[in-house]
């Protein structure tokens, strides 16, 4: 006659809401290295390319976004010290978002800003509301707002604000009916309101967070993370006041400052959660999420060369190396390190919580629900690929394009096949 | 087999708790909740046959508490079939290093 009374503990989102991201969010960035190899030849283009324009969506919403929503689904009890609001506003949040991005996909690789591309962005847009609806009414119902329910609130309400101007801008692009300029000269304020606004501030929130609780570490420091939160925000909201003044790029190395300063400043919080850490023996991929946090610093390294030592050059390769070194650079490292210290859980718990025991007793520990040897060999592929981009974007070398290219695939066809081992294992 | 950290009332019952309990692991650290420190206290009262357990975890954000919950709760009315059993979780104190055993520090490579 057992009775667990409760007192202090928060119960976790179920694994209905969040496993479905997590198995988009794979298959999305397999057909996006799928369509980078099948197509090296994009960085000889402009950015505003359909094929780059399709590659970018996909990472951006149906790997970086839907996984992220997915891990967000699943934390945002531990991160707001509250419950999740709605399971239902959970499910459709996933249900209009993984319908919208194929809409969205096809509209962008077609170059047509017709019914198909609005129908996508529409959709992605409600599936972003029902998320942000149930972040803020989750954050008002909970018991105390830390640091961290900020970082999550600031980030859903970027989110929305980067969809909705990219659904202004789809509007906008025949006619102006919307701006007063064409949609392409927004282009870069609808990146980065996603890029630093989504991405950064909620990978700074929910790491600041993950990252100790994995290395069981006791550091804390609400003081840094208020600093990262606001540098990180007045970087961008400085970055949008700039360039919708039309001032010239050299004016932005004020928010390239700030934005720099945060990630030094989160950098510093890792080092410190790190060598405080009780325990000593680090996983592969908590090693992965630290080099992630290492690998924010290149892009931001892209941007000072562009600015300052390129004011008048070519910039078109560098364009898109930046690009390339923030969706498969430090976002997919992340993420590619993370899956695998958050999805086993989910899915144990799923599998095994309810006090449900293997033939031979004993449950398997969470990190034996996914292949080591293949999670070895995705991580090596993916820092292989990752870094052999970078020499044959900048030399436009066609050969290494495609090498660096079959091995970032090969690295994507991996880690779909560990998250499948994941997701399908059975007691 | 030591009582390390654990408040009780009855030592000889707290080492019967403990002999299952040390098969109760934190899957994510992959050590037992008694190695770890994770017992707060084992409370027996053999007139009503109650038992009151309070545990804590690593952090109040322990992505894995649900599951040491569950399989603490199912350990002790394993032990003690006939008992009424209530385990309550506390963070206060909050856990820290010094309530991991010697053998548990040996075990995250200290």
């Amino acid at each position: 006659m057992a009775a667990a009374g409760i007192t202090g503990f928060q119960e976790t989102t179920t694994y209905k809401v969040v496993l479905p991201f997590y198995a988009y969010g794979a298959l999305s960035f397999f057909l996006s290295a799928l369509l980078l190899f099948l197509n090296t030849e994009l960085f000889e283009h402009h950015h505003f390319h359909p094929i780059t324009l399709t590659i970018t969506h996909l990472m951006a919403l149906g790997w970086g976004t839907m996984v992220i929503l997915g891990a967000s689904h699943q934390l945002l009890p531990v991160l707001i010290s509250g419950k999740l609001q709605s399971v239902a506003l959970g499910h459709l949040a996933f249900v209009f978002t993984a319908i919208g991005i194929p809409f969205l996909a096809t509209g962008f690789y077609q170059f047509k800003f017709d019914w198909v591309l609005k129908t996508g962005a529409i959709l992605i847009n409600t599936g972003v509301i029902c998320y942000l609806v149930n972040v803020v009414i989750s954050i008002h119902k909970s018991k105390k707002q830390e640091v961290h329910a900020w970082f999550i609130l600031a980030a859903g309400l970027w989110l929305f604000s980067t969809t909705f101007f990219g659904l202004l801008l789809v509007y906008n692009y025949h006619g102006n009916l919307i701006f007063t300029k064409n949609s392409v000269a927004y282009l870069s304020l609808h990146a980065h309101m996603g890029i630093i606004g989504w991405f950064l501030t909620l990978v700074f929130g929910v790491g600041s967070r993950l990252i100790p609780l994995f290395l069981i570490s006791k550091y804390n420091s609400p003081k840094t993370l208020w600093l990262i939160l606001i540098l990180v925000n007045s970087g961008l909201i400085s970055f949008i006041t700039l360039k919708l003044m039309g001032l010239s790029e050299v004016f932005y190395s004020l928010p390239i400052l700030l934005i720099l300063s945060a990630v030094v400043a989160f950098l510093v919080y890792c080092r410190k959660a790190y060598l405080s850490r009780i325990r000593k023996n680090v996983d592969m991929q908590v090693k992965l999420s630290m080099i992630a946090v290492l690998q924010m610093l290149v892009p931001v390294l892209v941007l000072i060369v562009v600015i300052a030592l390129l004011p008048t050059g070519d910039k078109q390769q560098l364009a898109l190396l930046y690009g390339f070194c923030i969706f498969f650079g430090w976002l997919t490292a992340i993420i590619l390190g993370m899956t695998f210290k958050t999805m086993p859980f989910i899915v144990w718990n799923k599998v095994y919580q309810k006090g449900k025991r293997t033939a031979s007793g004993a449950p398997p520990a969470p990190k034996e629900l996914f292949n080591h040897k293949i999670y070895e060999v995705t991580t090596y592929t993916y820092l292989i690929g990752f870094v052999l981009f970078i020499p044959a974007i900048l030399l436009l070398h066609s050969v290494l394009l495609k090498i660096a290219a079959t091995v970032m695939l090969l690295s994507a066809l991996f880690y779909v096949i560990n998250v499948s081992i994941t997701l399908f294992h059975k007691a | 087999m030591k009582i390390l950290n654990t408040n009780t009332n009855d030592e000889e019952l707290c080492l019967k708790a403990f002999e299952d309990l040390y098969h109760v692991d934190d899957p994510e650290v992959g050590l037992n909740v008694i190695d770890l420190g994770l017992v707060y206290k084992l409370e027996f009262d053999k007139e009503k046959k109650f038992l009151d357990a309070i545990i804590t975890f690593t952090t109040e954000f322990c992505p894995m508490g649900e599951s040491i919950l569950e399989n603490i709760s199912i350990s002790l009315t394993d032990t003690f079939p006939d008992w009424e059993v209530n385990v309550n979780v506390e963070f206060d104190p909050p856990w820290e290093m010094s309530m991991i055993s010697e053998a548990g520090q040996e075990f995250l490579g200290y």
